[in-house]
């Protein structure tokens, strides 16, 4: 029914994740994200953009993670690699992201063990893998070193890189021909000014996603959806620097007071919804991934995705 | 297309009479350029120039009022495409769906509900907007009657009655006209009644068509009926295209390239089996009146929080007093946290010292609504206004130590503030979720 916006010249770019067979990697799937010329939502019978994907957020060291998920999920938890083949084969999520939780351990120092669960999840499941390096400076280089290596051309996205902080995570996307995930505090000339150190350093333009900082409902959503919003519209407008899909996670829904404190009989259907809505509306704003931790958070988004795209399945034009 | 002020000057009498209210033509021309004039103050203007003024002048999307008394609420008069541009001023109504089909004693509990039920967030009162009754019965006397049930409650909500037929549509208006709720709907073949019925109780009236042009057509013959308080209904079979259309609503009108679609967006999302999905779209882009039925407690608050989140105002951080705010019952002996007035801030501060159980004192600073990192980084958080902070506020006379906690993200202050202000300085941790952990383990008298 509707036209496409006016006076759009520009063009999201495009990043590809994972590999399969045919791509000398042992994915089940890989996705083409971006090439999007309009609003999000909009122009999609033309063929516009691909659907967005819903990531499942896991660890290697549940006791960083969520009591709700720990507690709805039950020993699972502690088997990263069943995790992940949960991920694909129970919950129906397009994406694993690994978190590699471990490594906030004081003095955290098993190197080898980064390897190894980077390798076990991902033969624990098919699809493309998300992995998030560690949250300590010092050992940056090494850890992505490791799992940058362990997924050699499985075609990995890897996170996160900052401003004052991207060399390590850049420096083994790079040697292994992984993604980036781009990450700045919700601002646009700071999102901006990431992907041009980023480039200058080498890293090509379609092998990184800005990740705009996705503050959960109600805890700052509203600045990254307008920074979300805003940066597509820059895209849209011509602004090259800022042409890359997006990922969107409201990381810290399950944490917040309303979902934390929440009757104990109701607390699950109450992180869904907190994650829903900030998901869905991320989608709205832009993003092409979104991110979630609650199991049953992710067939609902699935359903919404297809109903919206008009069946349209993950990586298709 | 928008004139200019001097474009509109030029077809204004230009007699400077003052019988408009304002001091001079021009200044009232500028009043119109701006969108808060209203041109049927001048006795003077010629209908030639009426008609061109008349769709360019108002506010690119009609101001609707619904329902009357404390919670009546107006729609539209938005002025821009997205958010960050300026801000959106008039969040959509949420209306839960009662049918007359239902017994007395159900239409009256969500009814009741939605009249004293609210949430607090962020300091702020959050409440459903009132109640639509729908016309299941196809029956004048049972649609009525039901309208009489939500009337007796006393809660004074605004209403939407949904029926089809002029004639149920009237039934229901009798009931409770008087208090502007809102009518839905006119279609190509009932729209001339249904104006009718508008114009008599001065209602807002919504109108139904199969898509955009139509809607257009239809905003048009209302207009030439007198009826200018509209929405348009945009709950088409596949939810699919609401986003499209809402968006090309919102584009059109705000450039003023199709003033017919100048109005506020009604969606009933009653019609769709996705609930949430529909909810989000619809507070995410352009709703003005949304439809649900009764929300369950997770979706209840999540909805009113979005809604909330995407009304604020974009350019105003929401900023809490500075200060020193307790938090349990703490003493002399208690720690300090030192943090910004950045609200959101504060509040989830607030949630995890709660929740450590350890008694303490918040010590809020002037950072004019920065949070800590943007605060750091423009230099708005620094040593002199801890230090300025801290005799303004006593805090030497309310602990007997001389220690305080400050944010993991403002570290690289520490040693500027110990050599200020004479305190040690100890650093808390860069997430929140782990002030509790923190007290406990580094907090030591």
């Amino acid at each position: 029914m509707a036209e496409n916006s006016p006076d759009l010249g520009g063009k999201i770019g495009y990043v590809v994740l994972g590999a399969t067979k045919a791509e000398d990697g042992t994915r089940s799937v890989s996705y083409r994200l971006g090439g999007e010329s309009d609003l999000p939502f909009i122009g999609m019978k033309t063929s516009l953009g691909s659907i967005p994907l819903v990531a499942f957020e896991i660890c290697d060291d549940p006791s960083y993670w969520s009591p709700i998920v720990t507690s709805y999920t039950g020993d699972l938890v502690s088997d990263t690699p069943e995790w992940a083949t949960a991920a694909e084969q129970q919950y129906g999520a397009d994406l694993v992201r690994l978190y590699l939780t471990s490594t906030k351990r004081r003095g955290f120092d098993d190197f080898p063990s980064i390897t190894k669960v980077t390798e076990e999840v991902l033969s624990g499941t098919g699809l493309p893998l998300v992995v998030e390096g560690s949250n300590e400076p010092a050992i940056d280089s090494e850890i992505f070193q490791r799992c940058g290596e362990a997924g050699q051309g499985e075609r990995l996205l890897l996170g996160t890189a900052e401003a004052g902080r991207y060399r390590s995570v850049a420096a083994a996307a790079m040697a292994y021909n992984h993604s980036v995930v781009a990450q700045s505090p919700i601002d646009i000339n700071l999102a901006k000014q990431l992907n041009i150190l980023l480039r200058e350093i080498g890293v090509k333009a379609d092998h990184i996603m800005i990740d705009p900082y996705t503050g959960s409902l109600g805890y700052g959503f509203e600045y990254s959806y307008s920074v979300m919003e805003r940066i597509r519209y820059a895209a849209l407008k011509g602004d090259t620097d800022l042409a890359m899909p997006m990922i969107a996670s409201a990381m810290d829904s399950l944490s917040v007071k309303e979902v934390r404190e929440a009757d104990p009989v109701i607390r699950d259907d109450i992180a869904v919804a907190w994650e829903f809505y900030a998901a869905l509306s991320s989608a709205v704003a832009g993003a092409s991934i979104v991110c979630v931790r609650h199991p049953k958070t992710v067939p609902l988004l699935k359903l919404a995705f297809r109903e919206l795209w008009a069946g349209k399945k993950p990586g298709e034009f | 297309m928008a004139l200019k002020a001097l474009d509109i000057y030029k077809l204004l009498p230009k007699k400077n009479c003052k019988e408009c209210g304002d001091p001079t033509c021009l200044t009232f021309a500028m009043k119109l350029a701006s969108g808060k004039g209203d041109i049927d103050k001048c006795p003077y203007l010629d209908l030639n120039a009426k008609n061109i003024l008349g769709a360019s002048t108002r506010p690119p999307i009609q101001l609707v009022k619904i329902g009357v008394g404390e919670r009546r609420f107006a729609v539209g008069e938005e002025f821009v495409v997205f958010r960050h541009e300026k801000t959106f001023y008039h969040p959509p109504g949420i209306m839960f769906q009662v049918s007359d089909l239902w017994p007395a004693e159900k239409i009256e509990s969500v009814t009741r509900r939605v009249g004293s039920e609210h949430f607090v967030r962020v300091g702020t009162d959050l409440t459903f907007s009132g109640v639509a009754i729908t016309n299941e019965s196809g029956d004048p006397d049972v649609f009525s009657k039901a309208v009489g049930v939500v009337e007796a409650t006393g809660t004074h909500i605004p209403e939407v009655l949904m029926a089809a037929d002029p004639v149920v549509q009237e039934e229901g208006l009798k009931k409770c006209g008087n208090f502007r709720p809102l009518i839905y709907s006119a279609t190509k073949d009932t729209y001339k009644p249904m104006c009718a019925l508008a114009k008599k109780f001065g209602s807002p009236l919504v109108v139904s068509a199969k898509d955009l042009e139509s809607l257009g057509e239809m905003t048009k013959l209302c207009n030439a009926e007198g009826i200018t308080d509209l929405l348009l209904d945009l709950s088409f079979p596949s939810l699919r295209d609401y986003v499209p259309a809402a968006t090309e609503i919102r584009q059109k009108s705000i450039s003023r390239s199709a003033p017919e679609l100048g109005y506020p967006i009604f969606l009933d999302t009653t019609r769709y089996e996705m609930q949430d999905t529909a909810l989000v779209l619809g507070i995410d882009k352009y709703a003005g009146v949304i439809v649900t039925p009764a929300l369950g407690p997770a979706s209840s608050v999540a909805t009113l929080t979005l809604r909330q989140n995407i009304y604020t105002d974009p350019q105003k951080p929401i900023q809490m007093n500075p200060g020193i705010y307790p938090v349990g019952n703490p003493g002399k002996e208690s720690p300090v946290l030192l943090t910004v007035n950045f609200s959101l801030t504060y509040f989830t501060v607030q949630g995890y010292l709660e929740s450590s159980r350890v008694p303490c004192y918040m010590f809020i600073v002037d950072t004019e609504g920065l949070s800590v990192l943007t605060a750091v980084a423009a230099g708005k958080l620094n040593e002199t206004l801890v230090r300025d902070s801290i005799k303004k506020f006593d805090l030497e006379n309310l602990v007997s130590h001389r220690r305080i906690i400050i944010p993991g993200y403002a570290s690289p202050l520490s040693g500027k503030i110990e050599e200020e202000t004479g305190w040690k300085v100890l650093v808390g941790p860069r997430d929140a979720a782990e002030i509790g952990d923190y007290l406990l383990k580094e907090w030591k008298i």
